[in-house]
């Protein structure tokens, strides 16, 4: 169909919705990066051109020895004596900001991959006691504790730690060990992370049509052979979408870097230049140009992995047959790989959630391992004026956000799943999704050099402003936060036939009439579980956070308070930030209830 | 009651035409069936008027006006969906109320017209229940209230009864004539069964890859077919080949093969001559096994095949090296392999010039 006649089936409201979803996300996510990138090409422009140095450019990138350099400063093991053992250090390397990034997320990437994948293996193909205990486990690390949780795996690990207790008092070894550097951020991000690739591959996997691995096994293939040559494949979507998610999380994350003190890496580069440039009041070309680095390698893999995946779309849903999905119990060697590595290993991934909420009920933690038992962590918190503030706006901005998302997230969604023009809904589905993949740092400095300067300086939307940024921070998760909601309401509609818009329509019922009494109340579910999701990810966002939403104290959300505990060096201020993780997953947990028994739809997870 | 006009439209696609300068007047009451396999373009036709596609081009008028490109809730149709479309969230009453709503009654106006409605579907009653609570039949009739209660200008079925079990077909198909016929509103029926659509419809249209090939009464369709497709469809008519020997008037003598001459009536103005190509299309219940009154053929074969099917038997018959399918009284044993003469009056044999078509068909 021609352009022409596809506008002929547009209204007033569905091109509003098309107006309000591009607006929204050109201001906001486009324009802002945009701005951002446009500063240091300008200057490597005029650099190539006119051979001027007038401000930094790419160019300088890769001849700054902070971002880049050929050799490392630290050896990755260490070996040393400590108090009559021996302490094994590992540490890692450091070759520069860029490379840091790139082995830290490449390591992570690898960790998460064979651990997601063995675990999506395991219980999409076997059944054996104690499989709900994992599956429970495999939940864990996704439970929200902001910051707390990376600084709760450095105490575990640290030389007078738990770990070393264990190894060195508790077995007797004379043996210590450290984890510090570079593979602490890593040991961290592979312990966080690994259940979005299990999540991804086990949905992939549950997909197989049961027939495809009979079929092969009918043919001789068995074992590991049939691992690799069917089911491996079969799951390749689920992997590489898992995969490319924990990357680019790897990339963005701020907790590991800023418990270990491994600054050399993206993210807290961008973090500490926006932070320095509030005294200035401006963000550099430089942080534009880190951030153009993140955004790039982010992009690179998001649009990489949307190409492979949808070339991948096999069709695994074949019709007719039985559809009994191959679960049987494990042989010998099976059952201890599952109980004597796996299992630990999950366990061992699951307490840093564990030791979060122990530390937000223990008195001290100044041995290896918390003491006491106490509730004084949350009456303080609760009396602390600086958490109040906190978490009202945490909860003031999220509810803001959540409402602009439902309109926006309904708007969206709608146009992408009904309206006639392809190229439109191929922009927008991509638009809508994409934030998802773009690094909520680059959001942060886009929107700190665009709204900082004309037309914006000294509007609302300007965070410098007497307006402070709470606008912006709103801004901010709505649209890092709206994907979440529009692939729920998306799948939705994709189960509410077009007869019942047609039918009411075809009654003399308008657009907006349709939406309002047919499409919205078969929809209530869907756009009520993605609201709530929506909410509950929003309340516990932290890269605009800290950033933008730090410029101003009185209108910090939470996750910067918390970051505030960890760092100013105030007394017990872990065990207050982790009483106040304690919060928001007890919130996280509360909407995964509600979402799962009242709302019967599956609590959505995290993929490209 | 509106009189509805399609012009010269077209609707394609991709490569694939839905609508080919479909051309079509239906007169102001009337009872129009748009018959035709599925993928033919009949449902995209009936979702022109709706207003739910625009043509690429052609107009659509209701009376003198251009309702070409008017948005379907500007339109004044009412459409009873294949699936229903009953909202499963709204009750009986709700959904039939909904347009009246839309329109902004007086609530007792709503609910006196509602009540009237579902009395004249027979669900009086049920207005409480929702969609899921009922069966398949009266979630059709609820359908079918929900349109009818706006009193539209056009009613606009689209296979109906296609979710329905074979007794309930014919029942809810009486009943939508009888209540057409009191309401006496411009109806347009879609439907791939043809025994539904001459059952039904005041005039017949049958559609096949995008075009109308033929508009006309029942009677007009079945026993006056105007080109190989419409006798086939129809009747699921048999065909014969041969060449014309012999052309006098409308009456033509065709030969078959062999020695078989058959003679038949021409179906159209088609100028065919002697010693053309032509299909000789008769329905196989037209065979007997007596001789009937003159003028008649008698043709010999060889009986291939007979299967009892209750109401009649059907044979397959050899003749000339072409096969014939031949309905016959069920009390008359036939044994395979034997020689059989069957009889079949030269009105009943129409004979088409051979076309490219006659492939397709055949």
């Amino acid at each position: 169909m021609d352009i022409r006649g596809s506008l002929r089936y547009l209204d007033n409201v569905l091109i509003l919705m098309i107006v309000f979803s591009l607006a929204l996300f050109s201001l906001f996510l486009i324009l802002p990066l945009a701005d951002m990138i446009s500063l240091p090409l300008a200057f490597t422009l005029e650099r190539l051109v006119s051979g001027t140095k007038t401000g930094y450019s790419l160019i300088e990138l890769f001849s700054d020895p902070r971002l880049f350099r050929t050799y490392s400063t630290t050896e990755p093991v260490k070996i040393s004596q400590l108090g009559g053992a021996t302490l094994v250090n590992f540490i890692g390397w450091n070759f520069g900001v860029i490379p840091n990034t790139l082995i830290i997320a490449s390591l992570v990437t690898l960790n998460t991959t064979v651990l997601g994948l063995v675990v999506a293996f395991i219980m999409a193909r076997y059944d054996f006691r104690g499989k709900m205990l994992m599956r429970v486990l495999a939940y864990m690390p996704l439970l929200m504790t902001p910051f707390v949780n990376a600084f709760v795996i450095k105490k575990l690990f640290s030389f007078d730690g738990l770990f070393s207790y264990i190894i060195n008092s508790v077995i007797g070894l004379p043996l210590k060990i450290n984890v510090d550097g570079m593979f602490g951020v890593v040991l961290t991000q592979s312990m966080a992370f690994w259940p979005i690739v299990y999540l991804n591959v086990y949905s992939s996997m549950m997909l197989i049509d049961p027939s495809l691995e009979e079929q092969a096994e009918n043919l001789g293939a068995r074992g590991f052979k049939l691992f690799r040559s069917v089911t491996l494949p079969l799951s390749l979507p689920g992997l590489a979408a898992g995969a490319a998610v924990v990357f680019i999380f790897s990339m963005e994350d701020l907790g590991g870097p800023i418990a270990y003190g491994f600054y050399d890496v993206l993210s807290y580069s961008i973090y500490s230049n926006i932070k320095a440039a509030q005294n200035i009041g401006e963000v550099g070309a430089y942080v534009g140009a880190l951030s153009i680095v993140l955004l790039a390698l982010a992009l690179a893999i998001f649009f990489g992995i949307k190409r492979y995946v949808s070339l991948r779309q096999y069709a695994m849903l074949s019709r007719g047959g039985r559809w009994i999905p191959r679960v049987r119990k494990p042989k010998l060697v099976g059952s201890l790989i599952i109980y004597l590595v796996v299992l630990p290993v999950m366990v061992f991934t699951a307490m840093p959630q564990i030791g979060v909420f122990i530390t937000a009920f223990s008195v001290r933690w100044s041995k290896a391992y918390p003491e006491g038992f106490t509730l004084d962590h949350f009456a303080s918190i609760l009396k602390n004026p600086d958490v109040i503030t906190g978490l009202s706006n945490s909860l003031k901005y999220a509810a803001i956000a959540t409402t602009i998302i439902t309109v926006l997230s309904l708007s969206s969604a709608y146009v992408a799943a009904r309206s006639r023009l392809q190229t439109l809904n191929e922009v927008l589905d991509m638009i809508s999704t994409s934030p998802l993949a773009i690094p909520g740092l680059a959001i942060a400095s886009g929107y700190i050099v665009m709204f900082t300067s004309w037309p914006f300086k000294d509007t609302f939307l300007d965070p410098l402003s007497i307006y402070g940024p709470w606008l912006l921070v709103v801004l901010a998760y709505t649209v890092r936060r709206s994907p979440f909601a529009t692939r729920v309401i998306y799948a939705g509609l994709q189960q509410v036939h077009v007869a019942y818009e047609e039918a009411a329509m075809n009654l003399g019922a308008s657009r907006l009439r349709t939406l309002a009494t047919v499409v919205i109340p078969l929809l209530g579910l869907n756009i009520l579980s993605g609201a709530l999701l929506a909410f509950v990810y929003s309340i516990a966002e932290t890269s605009v956070s800290v950033t933008v939403g730090a410029i101003v104290a009185g209108q910090k959300p939470l996750t910067a308070v918390m970051l505030d505990f960890l760092t100013g060096g105030r007394l017990a201020g872990l065990q207050l930030a982790a009483a106040m993780a304690v919060l928001i997953v007890v919130t996280q947990l509360l909407i995964i209830f509600v979402t799962n028994v009242f709302l019967k739809q599956r609590y959505a997870f995290i993929g490209v | 009651m509106t009189r509805v006009s399609l012009r010269r439209v077209v609707k394609r696609f991709g490569n694939v035409y839905a609508a080919k300068d479909v051309e079509l007047d239906i007169a102001k009451g009337e009872f129009f069936a748009l018959l035709g396999p599925s993928g033919c373009g009949k449902t995209t036709t009936l979702r022109i008027i709706a207003g739910f596609e625009y043509p690429d081009s052609g107009q659509v008028f209701f009376d003198e006006e251009d309702v070409t490109y008017t948005k379907p809730y500007e339109r004044g149709t009412a459409m009873v969906f294949q699936n229903y479309a009953l909202w499963p969230h709204m009750s009986v009453f709700d959904n039939v109320a909904y347009g009246l709503k839309v329109r902004k009654l007086p609530k007792e106006d709503i609910r006196r017209r509602v009540l009237e409605v579902l009395d004249l579907v027979g669900l009086r009653g049920l207005e409480d229940r929702y969609p899921l609570q009922l069966s398949g039949g009266q979630q059709q009739r609820v359908a079918l209230a929900r349109a009818l209660v706006v009193e539209p200008k056009v009613l606009l079925l689209d296979e109906p009864l296609s979710n329905l079990d074979a007794k309930l077909r014919i029942r809810m198909r009486e009943e939508i004539k009888k209540i057409q016929r009191t309401l006496n509103i411009t109806t347009i029926y879609v439907t791939h069964d043809q025994e539904e659509a001459m059952s039904i419809s005041d005039r017949v249209a049958v559609m096949n890859q995008g075009r109308i090939l033929q508009v006309g009464t029942p009677q007009d369709i079945y026993f006056r077919p105007k080109n190989i497709f419409v006798a086939t469809f129809i009747g699921k008519s048999t065909l014969l080949q041969g060449k014309v020997v012999k052309k006098d008037a409308d009456r033509v003598v065709v030969d078959v093969g062999g020695e078989a001459r058959i003679a038949g009536k021409l179906a159209s103005d088609s100028g065919i001559k002697e010693g053309d190509d032509a299909v000789l299309v008769i329905k196989p219940e037209d065979f007997t096994v007596d001789p009937p009154e003159e003028p008649y053929n008698a043709i010999e074969g060889v009986v291939e095949f007979s299967m009892f099917l209750g109401s009649f038997t059907q044979l397959r018959m050899s003749v000339a090296n072409q096969n014939l399918k031949v309905f016959i009284d069920p009390k008359k044993e036939v044994k395979p392999g034997s020689k059989f003469v069957i009889y079949v009056k030269i009105d009943d044999v129409l004979v088409f010039p051979r076309s490219e078509e006659v492939l397709e068909v055949a």
